[in-house]
């Protein structure tokens, strides 16, 4: 087994037709594709599409039924352990020891990689100083989520796999951790992230892949997603009792349309032409179409259209 | 190697940090050895008995006082057929009977004469210990009335030595107590770590699982070391235990029953989920073989079923041959057979967890 060197130019990691199943559950139903050197990339979809799945079996963690995964220039199937010391981890939803404190973990951990960031860096980077002696059981949950970003890091990891990194964290925190990772891609590292965060995947990523149901629903960089399918822009107003979607889907520009939380979204090519028969209509009905707006498209609009869904349903 | 070394100082660490699981281990054990220490040796329990003088003489008087003399006894003078009623309602413990012309069949030295004694043998310490203080009293007089000097003064320290003699029998016992439940528990926070996903974690570091379980099965092992120290010094030093000093052999059979009983440990997490389920499932275990191996008393005492049962327990075997090591007990079983029937315990439970433990 040959390890090629990942700072070269190519794919830190290949995926070709992937298949996992738990029991009649299909976690993931054949998906392939390529992670470039020093890029972040995004599986974005809602809880249940398969995410956490795929990214346990790019770290070994998990076998495949069926498919090939290379990370690293390492055939993941067959030699886990060749891996393993060159990537970091953050596992959605795992505890750590719950007796020992923030420094006692960092230094345990250290000592399992061949190479190793210095524990104080990292405490200091994830701004985990006040709680450099506190034991993990007594961290918060946004605390504990840094924590475990920092073990994802301790061993100088050439690529670096974060589930969920920032569910659980303030605001706050959120964008430290996206300043953090823009960071590590500027070190020439590579992330696969996986979130269920729109804004997140907009600002961080430079690919991203749409997951729902063990698939993959769309797969490029946030701009190609959104123009691939919105030429067309987004007129949204308040719904009004009374206008069928029969009559909206066929106002002029309008392409698709979509109901959210009360609210009615015409994705129109012809956005004067679409709000003129919206307030003829609304006139009609002696009614007046409240908040109404244009916006882009966003990823949000891509999945909804996409699956029919939000992403946080 | 390093990260073997660190992770074991975590586990040591996290188990000291863990103040239920401190308890179980130290406190536990040591309580036992404390109680059962404090009730077997202490001063003897006083006994009364009733004493029905029906001769009256100067040789019948000899024997009271006899009786007398020992410590811890008192006598109660009356009637035969009122101290029978007596003892009936527990206010003493035997009766003895001088028949009338004991003083001169004593002097005429011809027939045997006859001291009836009343004991209730379903009290069998007290019946035991009645008997003993009878032929004792009975062997000096008999002595005396031969004219011959002693040539062996019986010690009354007879009645000590039975005592210490269970508290050296209790106190291997509370020691393989201890073992195996701190060998059987050990895999649970193992269950609790890939319950919370801990171990998950770890097998995504260049961790390899054999450090993993080294690491807890050497801290297990440190851990047994330690409650021998404690269990065996607090005997000594508290109680008088008297050991044989065949360290190395004691410290061979701590090892040798403490990895048995941690594979059967891993065996228990290898088919239970939760820390829940295994805690359960490992008390089930526990308790029925704390009683059914017979390490608190004699096999010999047992049904000739659960005797068969206990034959084939490990704690069986290990308390024998900690007894035998430690305090030349009697043996059960020789100690190559019972090495050989932890040595298989240990490999079959070896070979069931090997095959069977999810790390996920």
């Amino acid at each position: 087994m040959t390890t090629t060197s990942p700072v070269a130019t190519g794919d830190v990691i290949r995926v070709d037709g992937l298949r996992k199943a738990f029991g009649d559950l299909v976690a993931v139903d054949g998906i392939g594709f390529e992670v470039r050197t020093g890029e972040v990339f995004g599986l974005l979809g809602p809880n249940g599409a398969g995410k956490t799945t795929t990214v346990e079996v790019l770290e070994g963690l998990q076998k495949p039924d069926a498919g090939s995964v290379t990370v690293l220039g390492v055939d993941v199937v067959r030699d886990p352990q060749l891996l393993k010391p060159r990537i970091g981890v953050s596992l959605q939803n795992a505890a750590l020891y719950p007796k020992l404190t923030v420094i006692e973990l960092l230094d345990l951990f250290a000592t399992f990689y061949p190479k190793s960031r210095a524990s104080d860096d990292l405490i200091q980077l994830m701004d985990l100083g006040e709680k450099r002696k506190a034991r993990t059981q007594d961290l918060s949950g946004g605390q504990r989520q840094r924590l475990s970003v920092a073990l994802a890091l301790i061993g100088d990891p050439e690529l670096v796999f974060l589930d969920e990194p920032t569910t659980g964290m303030d605001p706050a925190a959120r964008r430290a951790l996206w300043d953090i990772i823009a960071n590590l891609r500027s070190e020439g590292r590579s992330v696969l992230l996986t979130t269920h965060y729109m804004d997140e995947a907009e600002i961080l990523c430079d690919r991203i892949a749409i997951m729902d149901h063990g698939r993959f629903l769309e797969l490029g960089t946030v701009t190609e997603l959104v123009d691939r399918r919105f030429h067309e822009r987004a007129v949204r107003f308040d719904a009004i009792a009374g206008l069928e979607d029969g009559r909206l889907s066929v106002m002029p520009g309008v392409s698709s349309m979509a109901r959210e939380d009360g609210e009615i979204v015409l994705y129109s090519s012809d956005v004067p032409a679409t709000i003129g028969a919206v307030l003829g209509a609304a006139e009609e009905l002696g009614a007046e179409p409240g908040n109404l707006g244009v916006r882009r498209a966003t990823l949000e609009d891509v999945f909804l259209a996409l699956t029919g869904r939000t992403l946080r349903d | 190697m390093n990260a073997l070394f660190r992770l074991t100082v975590a586990n040591l660490k996290s188990f000291v940090r863990d103040r239920a699981a401190l308890f179980w281990t130290i406190a536990f054990p040591l309580i036992f050895v404390v109680v059962f220490g404090l009730i077997f040796t202490g001063n003897p329990v006083p006994t009364s008995y009733g004493f029905a003088d029906l001769d009256g003489s100067q040789a019948s008087s000899a024997v009271k006082s006899a009786f007398d003399s020992i410590d811890g006894v008192t006598l109660v003078d009356g009637s035969k057929d009122d101290l029978l009623a007596k003892m009936r309602q527990g206010d003493v413990s035997a009766v003895i009977v001088v028949p009338s012309g004991y003083g001169a069949s004593v002097a005429g030295g011809g027939a045997p004469v006859t001291l009836t004694v009343y004991t209730d043998p379903s009290q069998s310490q007290a019946d035991g210990r009645t008997r003993q203080l009878v032929g004792f009293v009975l062997g000096t007089i008999n002595q005396a009335a031969s004219g011959r000097p002693p040539a062996v003064v019986p010690a009354f320290e007879a009645i000590q030595t039975v005592q210490l003699s269970y508290l050296s029998y209790l106190i291997p016992s509370i020691l393989g107590m201890s073992l195996m439940q701190g060998g059987i528990f050990a895999a649970i926070p193992l269950v609790a770590d890939r319950q919370k996903l801990i171990l998950k974690r770890l097998g995504a570091t260049p961790l390899r699982r054999w450090q993993l379980v080294g690491s807890n099965v050497f801290v297990r092992l440190v851990i047994a070391l330690a409650q021998t120290l404690i269990i065996v010094g607090v005997g000594t030093l508290l109680f008088g235990l008297e050991t044989t000093g065949r360290w190395l052999g004691v410290g061979f059979f701590v090892i040798l029953g403490s990895l048995t009983f941690i594979a059967l440990g891993y065996v228990i997490a290898s088919f239970t989920r939760t820390e829940e389920a295994a805690n359960g499932i490992t008390q089930a275990v526990q308790l029925p073989m704390l009683f059914l191996s017979g390490i608190f008393f004699p096999i010999a005492t047992m049904g000739p079923v659960l005797q068969s049962v206990a034959r084939l327990l490990p704690l069986t075997y290990l308390g024998d041959a900690l007894r035998q090591v430690m305090v030349d007990g009697t043996p059960f079983a020789p100690l190559y057979v019972c090495v050989a029937v932890l040595l298989v315990w240990l490999a079959g439970c070896f070979a069931v967890s090997a095959r069977f433990f999810r790390w996920q």
